[in-house]
């Protein structure tokens, strides 16, 4: 029989953000059933690299065994996507992604946060730095400079194939075509969230999520004054900053008074989902964060109650890949399938393990690149066992990551958000129902 | 989900050769990034699925090969150190904790080395996970029967080496009936292949010695087993009562029928409940007594007629409602629910003791009622969720490890329910091993003789016992343990 242990009730790290997530580590029963949801611990093969194992060392620091400083916790905590997957499969209720964030954050107080992170996020933070970043991104993008570089290795030459194929997904709503935008509006009031890398390299799909939430019969604005949501802020620990964000959004989104705030990057609506998480000990902050997270939806869950309506014929292969931040932090998983499924002549083709991350996840790719590749190549092994024509998903991180391995690899497959496709299918419609423009196949 | 840091000294006195030197021999084999050293890196491998016991390995090893693997038992048993296989980690015996030894991880072997559509068998290297199996059979309308409910995470090699069960069982039978041949390396580094594919072998049946070895006799490097065809038809009953008692006589009423149910699972109102509040939530009925899942299987023809007959034993023992699954998907999550029952207990209370023992099936209504009443003499909550259809109990007590008097009384209502079960005819573990968790209980139920037995058969694999030591038969029950090897009665397979 087993035999009951006595565990001492006295904790190290007393006051950090961990020992505030303490009931949600006493949840694991080790039973493992997460290990073959992991996409570190399918590709890496050790436990310490699986939630079970990462659990564990959270638990050490709690109890002493393991200080901040450890080597071996940095690397193994560092290691995690944070895509949840874990949570998805856990039967108790493990909350990994609060636990993976309140550990993070306490490791950020011994530890500065690694360089390479430590800028990205700042950039992140100030807008006008941003406008900048994206601006010559779009440039390197334009005059082909990313393309010619994306063959070189490192760090830098996958950054220049994550922008070369945003070029690829972006093109996919230059389809010729116009459409009346206007539905009657009776869906109620929808605030765009527009997003960092979505306005900056995916303008076209911001305006296809307009275009198609409006026939859809939603009343669509950007509000001012909106900022980066935070999330890699806070997946990588940097509390204060996230917070700082978040509390811009809560006040640019409350002017505006809408009924739902749409997103159209899963990672960004996750985020703002959890917002009143984020201020749970907040008690200036909390109320409002939490009515702003209940009215976040991802597009595909305004698109799927509407419908979505029906558009024209795009008769091509998709594979749909679930954003982790979609499927295992926001639990949306039928919204995105019945847009693609409502796009006449389009074939939905399987896509094994369509639920494991891509090895995006947020600014990982760039930080922990050796890890983000091994998952990468085996989510593009498993793409190119299908005979897809392209992609689909719905987060930008994604999109260039599954992107970037594209072409690359060589692949003539391109990744695309659904949105665009739906947007497609609009476009063919109005097209073909005006006459004029006929003929033009894909 | 207890504490993880409990780890003890090594006890082995080959510890002592396993240092640096030998780490780097490991890693010239498998890779430095595969030898773990450091006991930072080692406190995940201190536990398995049973939290209460820890035991910190020296070493840990992760051969990604078949001949890795070999490789390191070669080089292990040149030097003389014991070592521990590990499957996945989720036995519930402590079976995979290595004491100051080396540790052994057959994770990393995944592949399905064959599969035989015609004659209905596969081959599989023993890291391969119980589901992915019958996922990678799928596709010829076969699947692999054990079905224990960690099958989404547990091994084929850690199956065979526990002998699992799963609610499956009841009709098709637990993993020896599945398994045609092994090929293994003993500790020695030496080859073997026990039984074969062409049916009846010669001889002993080794294969069924080896199957419930609990990583005692060595490692399993290929495992060939059979594989099932998928049912022509598959009806879920959900049947739920408003006491215990009417729940357990059902189960009788239903046996002594002959129908031979898929499956007979019961979930007791505690687990009910915590199934319920988890993600795997199937809409069982929170406010029932219990619960019983049964699974009828077979030719399309026949199979309502079974069906009937079942729901109307069932309303004629009291059941409330019987609810059958329309669809695959009804199915799946009834099946889901139950499955990952023992998990969803993590969210009970802090900390968990979960209790594996069999009684006669005629016994059921007798003893759920005495371990009702050893869990309100304690004062502790034992849920209970278990294969009514073959008397295979798990009590499960959550509790709070932080409160010494509650974790004393969790101590003596386990102890106590253990004892009820073997006295009502019963024994000590079902399907989740001896391993080190149950090795105190061995002398209730076999005499002094037959655990000596079970030490000569150990012999004749590991006449150094150096594979899995201390598990599994209390050492002092070896008598020749503490004489010389040379005293030892040689022994070898022929
Ligand atoms: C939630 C949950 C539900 C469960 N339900 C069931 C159930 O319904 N039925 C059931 O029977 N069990 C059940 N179990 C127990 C457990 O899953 C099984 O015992 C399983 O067979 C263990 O497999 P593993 O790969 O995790 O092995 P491990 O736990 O890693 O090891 C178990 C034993 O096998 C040995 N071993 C592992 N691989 C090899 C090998 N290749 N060669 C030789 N020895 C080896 C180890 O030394 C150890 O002694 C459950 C566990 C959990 C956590
Ligand atoms: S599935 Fe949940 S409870 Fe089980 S080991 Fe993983 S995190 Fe822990
Ligand atoms: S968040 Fe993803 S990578 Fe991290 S432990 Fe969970 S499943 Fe693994």
């Amino acid at each position: 029989m087993s035999t009951p242990v006595v565990v001492p009730r006295e904790r190290a790290l007393p006051d950090s953000p961990l020992a505030k997530v303490q009931a949600g580590i006493d949840a694991c029963v080790h039973c493992g059933f997460c290990l073959q949801a992991c996409p570190t611990y399918l590709t890496l093969e050790d436990e310490n690299d699986s939630p079970r194992g990462r659990i564990v060392l959270m638990r050490s620091l709690l109890e002493g065994t393991l200080t901040p400083t450890n080597d071996s916790v940095e690397t193994h905590i560092a290691r995690c996507l944070g895509c949840r997957a874990c949570e998805t499969v856990c039967p108790s209720g493990v909350p990994y992604g609060h636990l993976l964030e309140a550990t993070r954050a306490t490791l950020a107080r011994s530890r500065p946060i690694p360089r390479i992170a430590r800028a990205i996020l700042a950039v992140f933070s100030r807008r006008s730095l941003l406008s900048l970043a994206m601006f010559g991104g779009r440039v390197m993008r334009a005059t082909g400079i990313a393309r010619l570089m994306s063959g070189l290795p490192g760090r830098i030459g996958f950054a220049m194939a994550m922008l070369t194929s945003t070029d690829r997904a972006s093109s996919s709503s230059d389809e010729p075509g116009e459409y009346l935008s206007r539905g009657n509006g009776t869906r109620g009031n929808v605030s765009l969230l527009t997003g960092c890398v979505m306005e900056g390299l995916f303008a076209g799909t911001n305006a296809a999520t307009e275009r198609t939430l409006a026939v859809n019969d939603y009343l669509v604005a950007r509000p001012a004054g909106q900022v980066c949501c935070g999330a890699l802020h806070a997946h990588a620990g940097d509390d204060e900053a996230a917070c700082e964000l978040a509390r811009s959004n809560i006040a640019a989104f409350e002017r505006e008074q809408c009924d739902y705030v749409c997103v159209n990057a899963a990672g960004c609506g996750a985020m703002m989902k959890e917002y009143g998480h984020l201020f749970a000990d907040d008690p200036e902050w909390h109320e409002r964060a939490k009515t702003l997270s209940a009215k976040v939806r991802d597009v595909t869950e305004l698109l799927s109650v509407a419908g979505p309506k029906r558009g024209g014929s795009v008769p091509i292969r998709v594979a749909y890949d679930a954003p982790c931040h979609l499927l295992h932090a926001q639990r949306v998983s039928s919204p995105p399938l019945d847009v693609l499924r409502a796009i006449p002549d389009l074939e939905l083709v399987p896509l094994v393990e369509s639920d494991v991350c891509c090895g995006s996840a947020g600014i990982y790719n760039l930080v922990e690149p050796e890890t983000s590749n091994v998952v990468l190549d085996r989510k593009l092994e498993n793409i190119e066992q299908t005979n897809a024509d392209v992609v689909a998903t719905g987060n930008p991180g994604c999109m260039m990551q599954i992107g970037a391995g594209l072409v690359r690899s060589g692949s003539r497959k391109s990744t695309v958000h659904l949105v665009d496709l739906l947007d497609r299918s609009y476009r063919r419609a109005a097209r073909d129902s005006d006459g004029k423009r006929g003929g033009r196949a894909k | 989900m207890a504490a993880t840091s409990v780890a003890s000294a090594p006890s082995v006195s080959a510890t002592s050769s396993i240092d640096q030197a030998l780490a780097d021999r490991l890693a010239a084999i498998v890779g430095a990034r595969r030898v773990l050293f450091r006991p930072s890196e080692l406190l995940t491998y201190t536990a398995d699925a049973l939290p209460s016991y820890f035991k910190q390995p020296a070493l840990a090893v992760f051969p990604g090969t078949r001949d890795e693997v070999v490789a390191v038992v070669r080089e292990l048993a040149a030097c003389g150190v014991p070592f521990v296989p590990r499957g996945a980690g989720t036995g519930l015996s402590g079976g995979a904790l290595a004491d100051g030894v080396v540790l052994v991880g057959l994770n990393r072997l995944t592949r399905v080395i064959s599969v035989d559509p015609d004659n209905m068998m596969a081959t599989v290297e023993p890291g391969v996970v119980n589901v992915a199996l019958s996922r990678a059979v799928g596709a010829y309308g076969l699947h692999y029967a054990p079905d224990p409910s960690s099958q989404a995470a547990c091994t084929i090699g850690g199956n065979v080496a526990e002998n699992a069960g799963g609610p499956h069982c009841l009709k098709y039978g637990v993993t020896t009936n599945h398994i045609l041949a092994l090929e293994v390396i003993l500790p020695s580094g030496e080859i073997v292949t026990l039984g074969g594919t062409d049916g009846e072998n010669e001889g002993y049946d080794l294969v069924g010695a080896f199957v419930g070895s609990e990583g005692c006799f060595g490692i399993a490097l290929a495992i060939t087993v059979r594989l099932s065809r998928n049912p022509e038809g598959v009806r879920t009953l959900l049947a739920d009562f408003m006491s215990i008692d009417a729940a357990a006589q059902t189960v009788s009423a239903i046996v002594a029928t002959g129908i031979i149910p898929a499956a007979l699972e019961m979930i007791d109102q505690a687990t009910i409940r915590a199934v319920e509040s988890s993600i795997y939530a199937a809409g069982y009925p929170t406010d029932a007594a219990a619960a019983l899942l049964i699974e009828l299987d077979g030719a399309i023809a026949g199979l309502e007629h079974d069906v009937e007959t079942v729901e109307t034993l069932c309303r004629a023992n009291g059941a409330r409602t019987v609810r059958i699954a329309r669809d695959e998907v009804e199915r799946t999550r009834l099946w889901q629910g139950r499955k990952k029952a023992f998990g969803a207990m993590g969210r009970v209370s802090s900390h968990l003791v979960v209790q594996d023992a069999v009684v006669p099936r005629t016994k059921l209504p007798e003893v759920l009622a005495q371990i009702h009443r050893v869990s309100q003499q304690n004062r502790v909550k034992v849920c209970n969720v278990f294969h009514a259809g073959d008397g295979n109990l798990h009590p499960n007590i959550a509790y709070d490890a932080s409160d010494a008097d509650e974790t004393a009384r969790v101590h003596v209502a386990m102890r106590e329910i253990m004892t009820l079960c073997v006295d009502a005819g019963g024994t000590i573990t079902g399907e989740h091993g001896v391993g080190l968790d149950k090795i105190a209980y061995m002398e209730l139920i076999f005499s002094p003789e037959s655990l000596a037995a079970m030490c000569t058969l150990r012999e004749v694999f590991d006449p150094e016992r150096r594979s899995n030591p201390g598990k599994v038969v209390p050492v002092h029950s070896c008598r020749e343990w503490h004489m010389s090897p040379a005293a030892r009665p040689s022994a070898s397979l022929a």
